[in-house]
């Protein structure tokens, strides 16, 4: 997937990323052995959370920047909990 | 009049007569599984008319993208690059990459030479997008809601026209720099059309936008597809 390619491209030259990322697109992103991949449990189009839930975007987006300072290899991968709710 | 199949009719909801691009994954799912599908989610709608719960037509969804999503793609890797974070975040200069199809008002990147081109005309011209190199938009980050623009062919924008955060989390990020979460924000957020030709991606696009990266001297990035 298009993000994935750049996230690789962005890593081969020092710059650390993280993709925040609706499950759907589990099957699709995890072979591409990504840096830092959060998978979140939202529909697809909207995976930061649901339009005006601050706090649930707010959540993902906390949850992303901890996997940019946490991870320590490759092909991390951490499931957001909790759920979608408009 | 020709009667039209139930295969017709769920693969209509993908580039069809019905298209809804919540719904394209029907057209990846058996007619039985599209079946059960449809009367699940009746069925839960009926248990809504008399509860109020609307949570669990949502989950319905949630849970059938997922199944209309699974299965091989081309672009494996064995491994990956990984750059370690040098400095806290609270010391880090952060981008943005989206694959919505985000642009600024008055700054449409007009593919194929059309002047505001519509979602409808880009759901239609589906295939020439896929095929074609992407065109990366910049947002400067303290860019409002109402200034943003989204037309990508490809998923349903409807989302992101009610809260661009929901996909380009500007005012989060704002917010999050402000409480010094965030060392800082890179001056501009950039956005692309995902749908797109991955060789030119890979080969020509994504090599110019990591140079641009280095040149704006940000130092991690947050990138979200749809």
């Amino acid at each position: 997937m298009s993000v994935g390619h750049v996230a690789r491209l962005l890593e081969d030259v020092g710059i650390a990323t993280v993709i925040i990322s609706a499950q759907a697109f589990r099957p699709r992103l995890e072979v591409m052995t990504l840096p830092r991949l959060l998978l979140t449990p939202h529909v697809m189009g909207r995976p930061v959370g649901a339009p005006h839930d601050q706090a649930r975007q707010r959540e993902t987006l906390l949850a992303a920047l901890d996997l940019l300072e946490t991870a320590q290899a490759a092909g991390t991968i951490v499931e957001l909990g909790g759920s979608y709710r408009p | 009049m020709t009667e039209e199949s139930f295969e017709s009719f769920k693969n209509s909801f993908s580039y069809g007569s019905r298209t809804d691009l919540n719904f394209k994954f029907l057209k990846s799912l058996s007619n039985e599984a599209s079946a059960q599908f449809f009367q699940e989610l009746l069925w839960k709608l009926g248990d809504a008319l008399d509860d109020g719960n609307y949570d669990r037509l949502v989950e319905h969804v949630y849970e059938w993208q997922k199944q209309g999503y699974e299965g091989a793609t081309q672009w494996a890797y064995d491994s990956g690059p990984f750059a370690k974070l040098q400095k806290p975040l609270s010391e880090t200069k952060i981008g943005l990459l989206t694959s919505t199809g985000h642009f600024v008002e008055g700054d449409d990147p007009e593919p194929f030479g059309v002047v505001n081109m519509s979602q409808e005309e880009a759901i239609d011209r589906i295939s020439e997008f896929v095929k074609a190199k992407p065109e990366l938009s910049a947002i400067p980050m303290e860019t409002p809601h109402e200034q943003l623009r989204a037309r990508h062919g490809g998923y349903d924008i409807r989302g992101v026209e009610v809260d661009s955060n929901v996909a380009l989390p500007l005012e989060r990020l704002r917010e999050l720099t402000s409480e010094g979460i965030i060392g800082e924000l890179a001056a501009n957020a950039y956005s692309f059309v995902g749908a797109t030709s991955q060789m030119r991606l890979l080969k020509q696009a994504g090599p110019a936008w990591v140079e641009l990266f280095q040149k704006e001297q940000i130092e991690a990035a947050i990138l979200i597809p749809v």
